[in-house]
């Protein structure tokens, strides 16, 4: 597909959703061998649904609310699972200093199932530039992967099979990042984002560590939510009126000063002043890093006693 | 460092999220059954409900007024005045 974000566009394999998928699998399949129980296999479920809703996407165009609504699907593993393995998730939240919430099944599960969409929405609407979403996706992963281990190490109770059920994410967005990294050699497509969002999602739900991670995705939701509220509801990006960035003469990225542009995270990087694509990829890094830290200080509040 | 506004809007969302956490222990959490609930156990619940959303809500408001402001301040900056 063309890189859009260069002059003149070159092109670039895509999706590379499919050897990711192939890898996550993979990486559950060994956590299953090293350490049986439902979480590798819900996951699996959870990434194959997500997965296949991506590649419609990526062959066939689908409407602004119809991805929102068969992303709901992609909790149904998780659901399905706790039938056969009741500590699979546990159905409160467990906040720092304060300790877990009371628990609720009912509104939990509706709460994870009604997460899907958000989460893999968010990863996707944070693929728009070389590099953006590898990185961010290896950040979150790695703050997530932080809490689970704290909680592992302060929680006697707590079992390593999640610690190795979290690492295939892990794995797979350092080996994403080796293609996706500025220049890109490879996109992820829809089939990519969305499968890592919702493993991202399936996994703060299994692990425990819900709060940590929505802090963690703190720029991706900021980014979400800026969009939909500038254009007032789910709009497929590639029917939007106005444009949130363009692409000047000097070849660098160039926020829209048009009042009806989305505003979207790079938007707001960019009203400081046009960048280069790489140059704009590196703020929203450290924007990434600093919800990570924030995340981290979280996970500590939160297990560390 | 031109990323500094954001990272401190991210920094209010994170800092939002823990307070209204505390208020929702703090405050709601312990909310009993009002007197004179004919239907027992509904009125508090739904009253629970509403002060939940309120704060989802405050969060939502507090948000979108610190990136308004600097999305103006942003842009006053990127607008030439007339006297220029």
């Amino acid at each position: 597909m063309d890189d859009v974000h260069k002059k003149p566009p070159t092109k670039v394999p895509s999706p590379l959703g499919p050897v990711l998928f192939a890898g996550a699998v993979v990486g559950e399949v060994v956590a299953y061998l090293c350490f049986p129980s439902m979480v590798p296999v819900a996951l699996i479920g959870v990434a194959t649904i997500a997965f296949a809703v991506g590649m419609v996407d990526d062959f066939s165009v689908m409407g602004g609310r119809a991805k929102p609504l068969l992303l709901l699907f992609a909790g149904v593993p998780l659901v399905l699972s706790i039938t056969l393995q009741p500590d699979l998730y546990e159905p409160h939240l467990v906040f720092p200093i304060l300790g877990p919430s009371a628990e609720h099944f009912a509104i939990y599960t509706l709460l994870v199932v009604a997460a899907f969409p958000i989460v893999a929405n968010a990863f996707n609407m944070m693929d728009a530039f070389n590099g953006e979403l590898s990185w961010f996706t290896l950040l979150t992963s790695l703050a997530l992967l932080f809490g689970v281990v704290l909680r592992a190490v302060y929680t006697p109770s707590f079992s390593v099979a999640r610690v190795a059920a979290t690492l295939p994410l892990v794995a797979v967005a350092a080996g994403f990042l080796v293609f996706n990294r500025h220049p890109s050699k490879a996109f992820d497509g829809n089939s990519g984002s969305l499968l890592l969002g919702a493993l991202f999602a399936a996994l703060a739900v299994v692990d425990g560590v819900e709060v940590a991670a929505v802090i963690a995705l703190v720029p991706a939701i900021l980014n979400s939510f800026y969009t939909l509220s500038s254009v007032r509801g789910f709009v497929e990006r590639r029917k939007m009126r106005a444009r949130p960035t363009y692409i000047g003469e000097d070849g660098l990225l160039h926020a829209s000063v048009d009042s009806s542009s989305p505003n979207t995270l790079v938007r707001l990087i960019l009203l400081g002043g046009p960048m280069a694509e790489k140059d704009l990829v590196n703020s929203i890094i450290v924007l990434t890093a600093a919800g990570c830290l924030l995340s981290g200080a979280i996970s500590a509040l939160t297990w560390v006693h | 460092m031109r990323t500094a506004p954001i990272i401190g809007i991210e920094v209010a969302a994170f800092a939002l999220i823990l307070v209204e956490s505390y208020a929702f222990f703090t405050y709601i959490v312990p909310v009993g059954p009002l007197p004179h609930d004919p239907l027992r156990y509904t009125a508090d619940a739904a009253l629970k409900v509403v002060l939940t959303f309120g704060l989802g809500l405050l969060w939502l408001v507090v948000i979108l007024a610190l990136t308004r402001v600097y999305v103006r301040s942003r842009l006053r900056s990127q607008t030439p005045s007339v006297s220029s």
